[in-house]
Parts: C-alpha cells; sequence; structure tokens
C-alpha cells in the first residue's frame, strides 16, 4: 500500500517535473514576439479599427484563399520598394485602402507596408517563398530593374480593359517599356522632373544675374549650356579670403562656397553625365560593354570641375560640415544643385532646425550642343507575374494610379497634368515668403533622358558598385585621375559582371 | 546469520538494474536536460538547423528572386571563389586588417587595463567608465561621428595634426590609411576586453609581485614573468574573440562606404563581400558558400591558436 503511495507520488512529480519542462520548452521557442515581417504568412490586411489608432505596418492575416472581408477577390499591394514607407504616409495609405474596399465589393486591396531600407530584401524573400504579392509600388526604374523578369507585361490588361491616361504625354508612357523585351511593366503615376535649383542669394551676393527659366533663354548673350555652367559655377565659388575660382588669388585649398553639384545622384556616373547627353552602360545587345562620349566628356567635366575648376566639391567636401556632410544644397554653400522635384523634400533642414536658405529658385537644366537632357524619375506601380488575380489586380493598380490622395502623400508631381495644380499648391505651402516656377519643372518633362541613367544592364545590382566605385574614385582622388584609363578599367569590369550571367 | 536475513539479501543481478532516471543522478541528469532543453531546442532549431541549410545552400545556385530556377551545383561555387577577385580581394583585405587591428586592440586594452589598474591613478573608477562608456553606443552612430572626426576638410584629427604643421592623410579615402583610420575607430571600442583584463590583473596574486620586488626585478621584468604568465587565459581569450570579432567585421565597413568597399576595395572585407553577395546581388547559394569559406578559416586558425598556446598558456591548478 506504502509502495504504490510512493509510486504515485513519483508519478505525479515526474508528470508536473514534465510538465514545467514543456512549459519552460514552449515559452522559450514560442514567445509572443511579432510575426518576421515577409513570412509566408496568408495576406495581411489593413486593420485599422479607428482613425486614432496607430496604423499598422503589416496587418491581421487574412485567409489564403477566398474572398476578403468586402467579399471582393483579394489582391496584396506592397509598399516600399520606393516612396511611401515614411511613418508619416502609414496612415494615408490606410485610410485611402479602407475607404477603397469599403466602396466596391470586386477587390478587396490588402496592404502591407514595409520601411524603404528593407523592403527589397522582403520581397525577395517573399517570392523566395512562394508568397509574392501582387502589386508592388510606388516604384522607381532601379527598383523595377531589380525585379525585371518577375513583372508582368501590362499591354495585354491596358488593350483588354482600353484603360488609358488622358492628358499623359506619350514619351511617359512609353518611358515604362522596361521590361523584358520592351514590355510595359507599368504606368505614368507620379514624375520627378529634373533641373537646377539656384541659391538667389548667392547670385545676389556675387552681382549676378539668375539662371534662365525658360527654355531657349540666354545668360548673360550666352547661350545657357554646360559652358555657362562651368563659367557661372567658378564665379560663385568662393575661398575663406572672399576670392572667387576666377581669382587669381584663390586658395583652392580653403574653399566655403561652391558653384555646382548634382546632389545625390547616388554616386553614378550615367547621372551625372546624362546633362550630356543621355547614354548607358551596356550596348544594343543587351551584353556588351561600352562607354559612350557622352559618359568620357561628361566625367571629364566633373573631374576637372572638382580639381582643376574647383567649382564642384570633392567627397572629402560633400561630406564636411561645410555642405552640411552631404546635403551640400541645404548648407546654404552651394550655389547651384542639378536635381529632381523630390529634392523640395531636402531644401530646408527637418523641424526644429532653422533654414539656412532664404531664397530659393528653379532654373532650366543647360544644354550640351544645343540640346537639353533632363534625367527623370518616375513612379509606378507594377503587377508581379506570379499573380493569379491579374484581372483583379489591375483594376486595384489603375485605382491607385488614378488617385490624387496618392499623388500628394508621396510628392511626385502628377504625369497627369489636370492634376498638377494641387500637387503645387502643397508643396508651395512648404515655403513660405518663396516663389517657385512650375513652369520650369512641366517644360523639363519634354526632355526625358533615353535610354534612362537608370535602365537595365545585366546584372544590374553588381555592376552599379562597379560604376559607383569609378565615381568615387574621380571624387577621393586627390588631384584627379585619367577619366580615359578609368572608364577603360570600368569597362573590362562590367564585361565581366555581366558574362557573369550570360545566358 | 539467521535465515530470515539470508533470505533478505538477494544478489544484484537478480534484481535487475535500476532504470537511470530512477536513481539519484539519473533524476538529476534528467532534471538538467529539462532545463537546458529550451536551449537546446533553440540551439539545434535556431543555429544548427540553418548552419545545415547554409550548407545544403552552398551547394546550389539559389537566388531570392529566382527561386524556380534553383539546381544542385555541386561544388560549383566553392570553385568560382578561388577565381573570384572579389573573394581573393576580400580575403586580402580581412587578413591585412587582422595583423593590424588585432594586436593593436590587444595591446591597447591590456595597456588601458594596465593603467587603471594602478593604485596611484587618482579617480580609477571614473576613468574605467569613461573607457568602457563607447561600447553603449550603437556602432553605426560611432561611425557616423568618426567620419566626420576624420574628415580631412572639418575633421578634428586633422585640424589637432595641422596645430603642428603637419596636413593630415586623407584617413577615409586612402588605401594606405583606412586600416589605421579602421583600428583607431576600433580602439573606441576596447572597453570590453580592457575589463576583462582588468579583472584578469586583480586576480594576479599581490604577494607574487611583492617577492619579486624583494628580489630586486624591474617593472618590466615584473610585468614579463608575472603579469603576462598569469594573464596568458585571459590574453588567448583576447586573442580568440579578437580573431572572430575582426573577421566578422561588417557594420563600420558597410557604413562608411554604403557596402561598396570604397576605396577601391580597400574596406571589401569577407564578411561584406557575403552580405552583397547574398543579398545585394541575391545569389544566396553563392553567398552562402563564401559564409562556409568564413567559418573554416576561422575554425582553422582557431584550431591552430588553441593548438600554439597548449605550452604557453598557464592555468593554476593545472599540471602545466
Amino acid at each position: 500500500m506504502n509502495g504504490k503511495r510512493t509510486l504515485f507520488r513519483d508519478r505525479t512529480r515526474r508528470a508536473l517535473g514534465s510538465l514545467v519542462g514543456i512549459v519552460l520548452i514552449v515559452s522559450a521557442c514560442g514567445t509572443a514576439a511579432s510575426p518576421a515581417p515577409g513570412s509566408a504568412s496568408p495576406a495581411p490586411s489593413t486593420a485599422l479599427a479607428s482613425p486614432t489608432e496607430p496604423p499598422a505596418v503589416t496587418a491581421e492575416p487574412l485567409p489564403p484563399t477566398g474572398p476578403g472581408p468586402n467579399g471582393g477577390v483579394i489582391v496584396r499591394w506592397f509598399v516600399g520598394l520606393g516612396a511611401g514607407g515614411q511613418p508619416q504616409q502609414l496612415q494615408a495609405e490606410a485610410e485611402f485602402v479602407n475607404a477603397f474596399n469599403a466602396s466596391q465589393k470586386e477587390v478587396y486591396i490588402a496592404l502591407e507596408i514595409y520601411n524603404n531600407n528593407v523592403a527589397a530584401n522582403i520581397l525577395k524573400t517573399q517570392i523566395a517563398a512562394g508568397n509574392p504579392p501582387d502589386i508592388i509600388g510606388p516604384v522607381g526604374v532601379e527598383g523595377l530593374n531589380l525585379f525585371r523578369d518577375q513583372l508582368l507585361d501590362l499591354q495585354p490588361l491596358i488593350d483588354s480593359t482600353g484603360y488609358s491616361v488622358e492628358g499623359v504625354d506619350p514619351k511617359l508612357v512609353d518611358f515604362f517599356k522596361l521590361g523584358e523585351n520592351n514590355a510595359t511593366v507599368g504606368v505614368p503615376f507620379a514624375t520627378y522632373p529634373s533641373f537646377l535649383y539656384f541659391n538667389k542669394d548667392l547670385f545676389d551676393e556675387a552681382g549676378l544675374p539668375y539662371p534662365p527659366t525658360k527654355v531657349g533663354d540666354m545668360y548673360q548673350g550666352k547661350p545657357w549650356d554646360m559652358d555657362a555652367v562651368r563659367e557661372l559655377g567658378m564665379k560663385l565659388t568662393v575661398d575663406a579670403s572672399g576670392n572667387d575660382a576666377t581669382s587669381a588669388s584663390f586658395d583652392p585649398s580653403n574653399v566655403v562656397q561652391w558653384g555646382f553639384d548634382m546632389q545625390y545622384a547616388d554616386n553614378s556616373p550615367l547621372a551625372e553625365a546624362s546633362l550630356f547627353g543621355a547614354s548607358s552602360f551596356v550596348g544594343s545587345d543587351g551584353k556588351t560593354a561600352q562607354i559612350p562620349e557622352q559618359i568620357s566628356i561628361g566625367e571629364k567635366w566633373y573631374n576637372d570641375g572638382v580639381w582643376k575648376d574647383h567649382f564642384i566639391p570633392s567627397a572629402n567636401q560633400i561630406n564636411s560640415d561645410l555642405l552640411d556632410k552631404g546635403n551640400e544644397f541645404e548648407s546654404g554653400n552651394l550655389a547651384m544643385n542639378e536635381s529632381h522635384t523630390w529634392f523640395t523634400c531636402c531644401v530646408y533642414p527637418a523641424a526644429p532646425a532653422t533654414p539656412k536658405i532664404k531664397n530659393f529658385g528653379f532654373a532650366i537644366a543647360p544644354a550640351y550642343k544645343g540640346t537639353i537632357t533632363a534625367k527623370l524619375h518616375a513612379d509606378t506601380f507594377s503587377l508581379l507575374k506570379s499573380t493569379k488575380v491579374p484581372d483583379a489586380a489591375f483594376k486595384a493598380l489603375t485605382t491607385l494610379v488614378g488617385s490624387s490622395e496618392l499623388l500628394t502623400l508621396y510628392g511626385g508631381m502628377p504625369a497627369n497634368p489636370a492634376q498638377r495644380d494641387a500637387f503645387f499648391k502643397t508643396t508651395d505651402a512648404n515655403f513660405p515668403g518663396v516663389t517657385l516656377d512650375w513652369s520650369v519643372p512641366q517644360a523639363m518633362l519634354a526632355y526625358p533622358d533615353i535610354p534612362n541613367h537608370q535602365s537595365f544592364v545585366p546584372n544590374y545590382a553588381k555592376a552599379k558598385t562597379a560604376w559607383q566605385a569609378f565615381q568615387n574614385k574621380y571624387r577621393t582622388t586627390e588631384g584627379g585621375v585619367d577619366i580615359d584609363a578609368e572608364l577603360a578599367t570600368l569597362k573590362t569590369t562590367l564585361q565581366g559582371i555581366f558574362d557573369e550571367v550570360a545566358p | 546469520m539467521s535465515d530470515t536475513t539470508e533470505a533478505l539479501i538477494v544478489p544484484i543481478s537478480q534484481v535487475g538494474r535500476p532504470r537511470w532516471h530512477s536513481t539519484p543522478s539519473g533524476r538529476e541528469r534528467l532534471w538538467g536536460f529539462i532545463f537546458i532543453g529550451p536551449w537546446l531546442i533553440g540551439l539545434v532549431l535556431l543555429t544548427a538547423g540553418p548552419m545545415i541549410a547554409s550548407l545544403v545552400l552552398s551547394l546550389t545556385n539559389f537566388d531570392l528572386v529566382h527561386p524556380d530556377a534553383v539546381r544542385f551545383v555541386g561544388i560549383d561555387n566553392y570553385v568560382r571563389m578561388a577565381s573570384d577577385p572579389n573573394v581573393l580581394k576580400s580575403l586580402q583585405v580581412t587578413f591585412s586588417f587582422a595583423i593590424i587591428a588585432i594586436p593593436v586592440t590587444m595591446g591597447a586594452s591590456l595597456g588601458a587595463a594596465l593603467l587603471l589598474n594602478s593604485p596611484k591613478l587618482i579617480g580609477r573608477n571614473v576613468f574605467r567608465t569613461l573607457f568602457y562608456m563607447p561600447i553603449q553606443i550603437p556602432l553605426v552612430a560611432s561611425t557616423l561621428v568618426w567620419i566626420g572626426f576624420l574628415n580631412t576638410e572639418t575633421g578634428w584629427l586633422n585640424a589637432i595634426i595641422g596645430f603642428f604643421g603637419v596636413k593630415g592623410p586623407d584617413w577615409i579615402n586612402s588605401e594606405t590609411w583606412i586600416y589605421p583610420a579602421l583600428s583607431l575607430i576600433g580602439l573606441w571600442g576596447i572597453g570590453n576586453f580592457m575589463l576583462i583584463n582588468l579583472a584578469g590583473l586583480q586576480s594576479v596574486p599581490t604577494e607574487l609581485y611583492e617577492a619579486a620586488r624583494i628580489d630586486g626585478a624591474s617593472a618590466w621584468k615584473m610585468f614579463r614573468r608575472i603579469t603576462i604568465p598569469l594573464m596568458s587565459p585571459i590574453l588567448l581569450y583576447d586573442l580568440v574573440i579578437s580573431l572572430v570579432v575582426t573577421f566578422q567585421y561588417f557594420t563600420q565597413a558597410y557604413t562608411m562606404t554604403n557596402g561598396r568597399g570604397d576605396p577601391n576595395h580597400a574596406t571589401l572585407f569577407i564578411n561584406l563581400n557575403l552580405f552583397n553577395e547574398a543579398f545585394t546581388f541575391s545569389r544566396m547559394g553563392y553567398g552562402a558558400a563564401i559564409a562556409w569559406l568564413l567559418f573554416v578559416i576561422v575554425m582553422v586558425l582557431t584550431l591552430g591558436i588553441f593548438l600554439f598556446a597548449r605550452k604557453r598558456v598557464y592555468y593554476a591548478g593545472s599540471d602545466r
């Protein structure tokens, strides 16, 4: 009897012990941490119970099959490859999706928003896990390049639905023929033409007239071209003693103000040299590396501008306190900056810092040999080939593209001219007391760089690191480099990189 | 002995062996397994599992963006590494940096520990805190601060050097000066090693120094003959950890060059190259192969250090 009791106690103890052990194991391995983004979970949906709740980045899971809560076909929209991942944008995106889902019963958009820094890797992981979204965007040319052979040709859907964007320049429609075999992988949504931002105060201080704001206008009786930019840039470059770069007393080792740069050009020689004409590092056969003349001429102009004429800052100067550690124009010490409409984001520092620039304006991009090339950035939405619901996804895509709320939210200049006024007013409100001439960016849309400076080359991500290294080298090598020799080396390197992925 | 007593004594062989978990030591073992169970499961699922998976991946051409095209390629990835200029360059960069950074880090952390262990130093605790504090700052943030500090135009370091009439070098963009610059940045983070060395120094019996002093030993001799031998297990630990950390060097190089390995691939450390191949270029299979190369290199070097240290490290209480 006694022995049975002991046995019973032992078993109870053992059972309890096992239970505790199991609990420990489960609690250790099954923590209530939030699910990893990009995991192969069912499609998440927007989950804003009320406007006061913080927006969800990835929201509650939906059933993997079957209709969404509104009875419509579930279409997953992946945000983060371009604009859209900023904290202040999440709420508005979720509200837009909720309103759309409530307005009809055919399509249910399930929104997924990721931080831009990780979005590309998360999308890759989702594709690898067999759980890709249906729509990606807003996304620019470079983002599309990374997933080029995963993108659906939209032309059959455009033809079958009769979709058209009224009033949009046909050049912009063709701009998105970026897929394999020139497939249409996007429709015009937001555009970011490039032009010159100039600091009016620095021009006033030097007693120089502002650069032209109309195509064809001259500057001080001469054509507004790259030679004029060089000359003007040198006059606006000043050393600590107040001498400009055209003066014999100018001290290049002690510069405090520079004339020109193409800020935030992603260390790309293609972007820099685009002012001299559009070009690509790959030949028309799509596999042979080439160094177009525009690149050679353009990079020599920059190399001399940094090290001989000193009106363009070197990498060390850009990263110094004098040029706000990289935000050159915002520092107030750069007179002219060639950039896109999205750069309005960065003319003033984030609050509560006080702007260093009091007054600035927009000017026409300079010509080279009589031809203007204003490099273009453009955002769109794309469908992945893997989508199982192309018709519903295309319907959702056209809704996104047509939304003026989203255009304003992402800060892109609408491709459709009829929608632009709202964008201009919103942007103007950020710069009280400053008059911005919006005819300049609109005029520049007529001079896009085709081929685009971000257009596809084989093994794109690796090729990009090679041309960035070239750009970094000439900007960091004291005295400059032999551009022809460096470009010859780059050509060999690029050919090796292209050959790695040759079929 | 009575018949009754004899009847109670049964040979063990007739009773049978007790079950292992019913003995006291068995129960201890069982409880031990229960308590380390969560960790063991974590080890298998989160460490061993991914390691095996990466080994399998390294034998494929797995590309994140084209998962359907995955196929077994045998040892192709490993063969390719032998002729890949980026892999060869990254190995050269990593070894070159290790040769400079490991002795500098070890020497500086031991030197700082010796200084902070000195009874003559006033405010020792304040200095110990100050030396340790940089460890608390996130690496990316501290690297950004260093980039500003080392800038040729407005950086403080070249301004200080310039004060003596000498033009400072281009620390970040020169292939020659980038390693000293990175070593300098590394010195900022010696707090952990310094603390471990300090603990080691404080465990050296003071009687040994007193006896040596009576025998007329100089400070250098005491350092060489007492401190170093008694600190040898700690120094071995420092060396192994420094080696592992150096071969996994990534954050500073990535932050300074946006992952490109500038200038001219001088900071293309093997871990950075691995990251680029696997995540930037999406070649997960090739990236996994580089990861295994890194693992083998670190393992071989660590084993080599342990073999070398067998007769050179003094363990109190051991027979060596």
